[in-house]
């Protein structure tokens, strides 16, 4: 029988080094999943997927055995893919502050833009490049809610915001996807 | 920019999602039959949903090979398990919080304080860092003594804790979006900030007092962000893009990463 997750943090926690291999193995590829929706690259993706595992070790005695794994651990995730962009981008040092949301609203980025992908590639292509152009915080909550499958209410409680931010950053990024496929020049009848 | 207030509002999207039910969702079923705009966001968003399904899911390193990632973590582990003290883990009955609880925890957490900047004015400048590195752990365990070992172990312990949490809440700060502009979007930190400042101040003065310059340093802009951040009012849009300002102009974040580098304990 598989011992559940308390179960495993409670012996990783006391020193069970299997027992922490065993968690590991369980939700790595969920944090794989969205480290790399996040970052859209392999290497970042496992340099952010061992960060938070690093952060989960550190963090298993201070896990609360009445919260939910899943959303504490999406939460060391969005810390660990804020911190990564963070670190690659200094000039951005503070993801969601006025100045730099506005820039990363208005500024495209040097990567090549909705446009020259559609007619080079297929529309997925476009569309996973608008998301590695989003604000981080939009681009969490569109993956969390559109890859995860998570509702409102429970991303807004692992991220520890309030529910209306959420849903203003979900529109913000759907808003960014739906201005990608206009620019493109994809309509609905024509791309899917 | 849209001139339906239904899309503004967002409401296509939690339509497309499934958060709308019953009488919400029939309400969106009837505009959507007469609002072009909407139906035509509908349609996007749908077009959005099978592009993105048609790309590969990456759910691991390219080879599908964990062998080599799960050696390096198995390294890192180890190495940061060499460099901490150990918390000895402890099952946790779960009851209801009460308010004397916390008042008890807190009351507590502030004698293993106090006691620590006692010892550390005890040892005065005997073990004083010549290199001027980061070494916050050793304010908590100034003991010089083999028998106050557990004493140093446990107040590092403390320590690490109390730096984590104030991490939590300066990385948390930097993530909030001033733009949403609800005051309970960070309530948590404004919370938080206020019951970490007395201690933060301690271990402020404590690093002084040692002569461990770069540490107090941080600590002093730790300070002056919580202060700020707990005396913040709810209601002033500015007051949390000023504390970004700060922490941005700190580097606080970039600070307290080093001090997490070097370690907490010793």
């Amino acid at each position: 029988m598989t011992p559940p997750d308390t179960d495993l943090i409670s012996l990783a926690a006391a020193g069970d080094h299997s027992a922490f291999h065993s968690l590991v193995e369980r939700h790595r590829s969920m944090v794989y999943r969205v480290a790399y929706q996040f970052a859209g690259n392999h290497h970042d993706a496992e340099d952010i997927t061992q960060e938070v595992f690093i952060k989960v070790y550190r963090s298993l005695a201070r896990f609360r055995q009445d919260a939910q794994l899943t959303s504490w651990m999406y939460r060391i995730v969005m810390n660990a893919c804020i911190d990564h962009r963070r670190r690659q981008s200094p000039a951005s040092a503070a993801p969601f502050g006025e100045e730099a949301e506005h820039r990363m609203l208005n500024t495209p980025e040097e990567a090549p833009g909705p446009e020259e992908r559609a007619y080079a590639g297929e529309l997925g292509e476009v569309l996973e490049a608008e998301i590695q152009r989003l604000p981080p915080g939009q681009r969490v909550v569109f993956i969390m809610r559109h890859h995860q499958g998570l509702k409102l209410g429970e991303i807004a409680t692992a991220l520890g915001l309030a529910e209306g931010t959420v849903k203003r950053q979900l529109h913000a990024a759907v808003h960014r996807l739906r201005q990608a496929l206009t620019l493109a020049n994809v309509t609905a009848g024509g791309g899917a | 920019m849209s001139v339906c207030t239904v899309q503004d509002a967002g409401t296509i999207e939690l339509y497309f999602y499934g958060e709308l039910e019953g009488a919400e969702r029939a309400r969106i079923d009837d505009h959507l039959r007469q609002c072009r705009e909407c139906s035509g966001a509908l349609e996007e968003l749908k077009v959005i949903r099978v592009a993105l399904s048609a790309r590969p899911d990456v759910s691991g390193p390219p080879s599908g090979d964990w062998s080599v990632f799960m050696q390096r973590l198995d390294d890192a582990v180890r190495s940061d398990a060499i460099a901490r003290v150990p918390v000895p883990f402890k099952a946790r009955t779960i009851v209801p919080r009460r308010p004397f609880v916390r008042l008890l925890a807190s009351a507590a957490l502030l004698a293993i304080v106090a006691i620590s900047v006692f010892f550390a004015s005890q040892a005065g400048r005997r073990t004083v860092e010549t290199d001027g590195t980061l070494a916050p752990a050793r304010i908590a365990g100034a003991v010089a003594d083999d028998d106050a070992a557990p004493i140093q172990a446990g107040l590092a312990a403390v320590g690490a804790r109390h730096f984590e949490r104030s991490k939590l809440v300066v990385l948390g700060l930097a993530a909030k979006d001033p733009g949403a502009g609800e005051s309970s979007d960070w309530a948590y930190e404004r919370e938080l900030a206020t019951s970490l400042l007395n201690d933060t101040r301690l271990y402020r003065m404590a690093a002084e007092q040692r002569g461990l310059t770069s540490l107090a340093g941080v600590m002093r802009d730790l300070e002056l962000v919580l202060l700020q951040t707990s005396m913040a009012e709810a209601t002033d849009d500015s007051a949390l893009p000023q504390i970004q300002r700060l922490i941005r102009k700190r580097g606080l974040v970039q600070k307290m990463d080093v001090v997490g580098t070097t370690g907490l304990v010793p």
